[in-house]
């Protein structure tokens, strides 16, 4: 526990400048967003007549319809959180595939390995890591929402801005799983992060697109996204959506963790499999 | 080695390594190795590049996982308990990365927090010294002589029992190999062992005991490093300032000519002590020679070329 407390206090650390940066954007995203409701709800009539000029493609994108918009939650989700899982997510996939494997490319994870702190901890420590500084950015970027909050008239309260950043939160961990488990199967880190940002990339525009066209609610039902929740309260929120994810993620997470167990650690320059020459040449 | 001997011999063994097998896809890196270090032994491990001492030490460390074969390591299976091994070896990477935005004293403090801070930091900042490393600098301004001695620090610091280097002087200044070479020595009589890898044959004779060479995945040789030298190869290039009969020379014990021009120029291959060549030498009408000695890795191979 004490060589797993020790990584996570390192992986943590070293991920201070991402905690600031990433944290303080999303603060002020709050800090623009939230006054900006009332001068929104101050020239309601013009932003409806500019809403329904949007196409219905583009409104649904925005996660919103244009009656929901208009309404706290509706604005929110439509100026703030529809798009945050897949600009978080751009965190979520570089960290999650460089967990071990930035060390890796780096020469540095020989090394590493060679001190007595064992391949779990170093594993657990650093996804610790990575969740502590998610868990940050996500609180930094929560307060910067909740400051103006009082001065504007967005009924809500600083508890129930809070609901939609857990929903977020399990979105970030999932992607992470995803992009540290690619990493244990793929040969290179950057292979393991367009994988996972494909992925990203699909989950947010299929689950969108599910609004416009039923068909696509089949593949959605097996995305991310589609499971990501922007409500206001814990009872409005789907606990078997939150908790299955979180499942998915501690599956890959375990399995990430088996992988790394299993295999041998690369020194600088050392390359592993490669895609068979036919594929790449194509 | 030439004036040391083994100071902390007890009979027990350090490393033992039986059966070593490891394949990289199709590449068999190592062939079944064994090998066996005793106790304060200090071992040099010498072989061409990817002939398997790389692949050997990381697998002491369980950095990679060995295909067959059994590893003791102070007594412990490194593949059964790596941490317990690990936390009494001190091991130095044939290429040493560290986190560039550190400075060596951070990273060290990295390294020694992964220990459980079982380094003493009076002790870190006299190896510090005597290396001249000035550990406020950032890691990315450090010349790569710098960042290896970063590397010899962080593999000295916690005092280990058993020392795994994979050529510790690389990328050294002569007077700094020579300060590394001391500092190795001097661990090794506080009791601790060393097994190395290493290209040069003056520092493998300065301190190790024995030697060993591994070439193709498969241990050739190993024997006491004075037996070695003994059997060093000089490569000498011989002009002559009028031709001479050069089956006098070639004709001694040992002595094998190379190549010749019109019997002016003359290249001989000796193996041992070079007294009769000389002395069959003086008697010639000598211009100029010159004198190669062969690295203990290429004497040995050369017995081992066919």
């Amino acid at each position: 526990m004490n060589r797993i407390g020790t990584t996570f206090r390192h992986t943590y650390f070293q991920m201070k400048g991402q905690i600031i940066g990433w944290g303080l954007g999303l603060a002020l995203l709050g800090l623009i967003i939230v006054p900006f409701y009332d001068i929104f709800g101050g020239q309601q009539d013009q932003f409806q007549q500019l809403i329904e000029n949007y196409p219905e493609e583009l409104l649904a994108f925005f996660g919103g319809d244009m009656t929901s918009v208009l309404t706290p939650i509706g604005y929110l989700k439509m100026y703030a959180f529809s798009m945050l899982p897949i600009i978080f997510g751009i965190f979520s996939v570089m960290a999650g595939s460089g967990l071990l494997l930035k060390d890796e490319e780096h020469g540095r994870l020989d090394l590493i390995v060679s001190h007595p702190v064992g391949r779990t901890s170093l594993f657990f420590g650093r996804f610790l890591g990575f969740t502590g500084a998610a868990i940050s950015i996500l609180l930094i970027g929560w307060l910067g929402f909740c400051i103006l909050l009082g001065q504007s008239s967005l009924d809500m309260t600083w508890g129930q801005l809070a609901v939609p950043f857990v929903s977020l939160l399990v979105q970030l961990v999932i992607y992470a799983a995803l992009a540290a488990l690619l990493s244990m199967l793929l040969p290179k880190r950057s292979l393991a992060a367009m994988i996972t940002g494909v992925v990203l990339v699909i989950s947010y525009f299929v689950s969108s697109l599910v609004a416009l066209d039923d068909r696509l609610e089949l593949v959605a039902k097996f995305l991310p996204h589609n499971y990501y929740q922007v409500v206001l309260s814990f009872q409005e929120l789907n606990l078997t959506w939150l908790f299955a994810l979180l499942g998915i993620s501690l599956g890959m997470v375990l399995l990430a963790w088996w992988l790394f167990l299993c295999r041998d650690i690369r020194i600088s320059g050392e390359g592993s499999w490669q895609l068979p020459k036919m594929i790449l040449k194509q | 080695m030439n004036d040391t001997s083994i100071t902390n011999q007890n009979g027990g063994t350090a490393l033992k390594i039986s059966g070593l097998t490891k394949s990289y896809g199709k590449v068999q890196a190592l062939k079944g190795v064994d090998l066996e270090i005793k106790h304060g032994e200090i071992f040099g491990f010498l072989g061409p590049n990817g002939a398997g001492k790389t692949t050997t030490i990381r697998c002491t460390l369980d950095s990679i996982r060995p295909d067959d074969g059994k590893i003791q390591l102070l007594g412990i299976s490194p593949q059964k308990d790596p941490i317990a091994v690990q936390a009494c070896t001190g091991y130095l990477p044939g290429e040493m990365q560290f986190y560039e935005n550190l400075t060596p004293e951070r990273q060290l403090r990295f390294f020694n927090d992964m220990r459980g801070n079982s380094a003493d930091w009076e002790y870190i900042r006299q190896l510090a010294d005597r290396l001249d490393l000035d550990l406020s600098r950032q890691i990315k301004n450090l010349s790569k002589g710098n960042k290896q001695k970063v590397g010899v620090i962080q593999a000295l610091m916690h005092r280990p029992k058993l020392l795994l280097l994979d050529e510790p002087t690389s990328g050294l200044d002569p007077l700094m190999q020579q300060e590394v070479l001391s500092l190795l020595r001097e661990t090794n009589q506080e009791g601790a062992t060393i097994f190395f890898s290493s290209h040069i044959m003056s520092e493998v004779e300065q301190i190790a005991h024995r030697v060993g060479i591994i070439r193709f995945g498969e241990i050739v040789e190993v024997a006491d490093t004075s037996t070695l030298t003994q059997r060093a190869l000089n490569r000498l290039t011989v002009r002559f300032k009028r031709p001479v009969e050069l089956s006098q020379l070639s004709g001694l014990p040992g002595v094998e000519l190379l190549s010749q021009e019109k019997n002016m120029i003359a290249k001989f291959l000796i193996t041992g002590d070079l007294e009769a060549f000389v002395q069959i030498l003086g008697t010639t009408p000598v211009l100029s020679l010159e004198t190669e000695r062969l690295s203990l890795e290429e004497t040995f191979l050369s017995y081992y070329k066919e």
